[in-house]
């Protein structure tokens, strides 16, 4: 999988073969006034290669210093793509940051089977 | 330095690039004065929101020259009280800046700003996601900020304002 950057945001797709999933480390800002249309197509073709591959799509936001709320929605979008294709998704988040634990303790409120993951790392 | 006063009131030109800038402007300055690195960087995420929203929703026609190509942002306070207040021009008849007072009225419609906070989320997917006009940012404020949140339009300006305690 290939990595995406755009503007502040860097996400590097990682398959190490010791995790069994796709993961994406979210790093820097996303701060774009449209992530959605610079993440979605992003987003298609990852959640394909892990629909290919049989894989969960692990997204790690760990390292993320902020998003915007435009950036919420596209993760909303995404969580209702991987429930489509039957992909596991599982957000990965630092629940010593303050702003990384209320945003994605809220989006819990979409983890109603095994196919969505809050985990705190 | 119990009265310690703070204040930061700039003309913003409207360009995407400033929300980051004044974002981290914010971020960093009130680093400098609390020892709660969460609470500057709730205040800095205020900012940012509110910023965002003044460029994507403003009027920015230019059509009556420079100076309206600019709003106002301040950030003031008192001890660990800090206000967030951005104004801008909008359109006659905007319907955006009739949202923001609507939204403003239906976050008070619930007991927290969790419980609207989650409502939106959910409304955001149900509706699919029209970014531009969910209005996310501003419950945003609310819930993660725990901001209280006020609106007026006055002659063609909108003005809303945060206060949060940092």
């Amino acid at each position: 999988m290939q990595s995406l950057i755009v503007g502040d945001l860097r996400i590097e797709a990682l398959e190490d073969g010791v995790v069994p999933a796709l993961q994406l480390l979210w790093k820097g800002k996303s701060n774009s006034r449209h992530p959605l249309e610079m993440l979605t197509p992003y987003f298609r073709d990852v959640l394909a290669a892990a629909a290919a591959r049989g894989l969960p799509l692990e997204l790690h936001f760990e390292k993320l210093e902020h998003f915007n709320s435009s950036t919420i929605t596209s993760i909303i979008k995404l969580i209702q793509d991987a429930r489509l294709r039957a992909v596991k998704l599982v957000l990965v988040y630092d629940s010593a940051l303050k702003w990384q634990k209320l945003s994605f303790d809220a989006l819990r409120v979409f983890a109603k089977d095994d196919l969505l993951e809050l985990r705190i790392a | 330095m119990t009265d310690f006063h703070f204040s930061i009131d700039l003309p913003v030109r409207s360009e995407w690039s400033n929300v980051d800038l004044l974002r981290t402007s914010v971020l960093n300055c009130f680093a400098a004065i609390f020892s709660d690195v969460e609470g500057c960087r709730a205040l800095a995420m205020v900012t940012g929101e509110l910023v965002e929203n003044a460029i994507k929703y403003g009027d920015w026609s230019g059509l009556a020259g420079l100076d309206d190509q600019r709003f106002r942002l301040r950030v003031w306070g008192e001890g660990h009280d800090a206000h967030v207040s951005v104004e801008n021009p909008v359109k006659r008849g905007d319907h955006n800046a009739e949202e923001v007072l609507r939204t403003l009225g239906w976050l008070r419609t619930f007991s927290s700003p969790a419980e609207a906070y989650r409502a939106r989320l959910l409304d955001i997917a149900a509706a699919g996601p029209e970014p531009s006009h969910s209005k996310l940012g501003l419950v945003r404020i609310a819930y993660e900020g725990n901001c209280r949140l006020t609106a007026e339009l006055v002659r063609g300006v909108l003005h809303v304002q945060a206060e949060l305690t940092v």
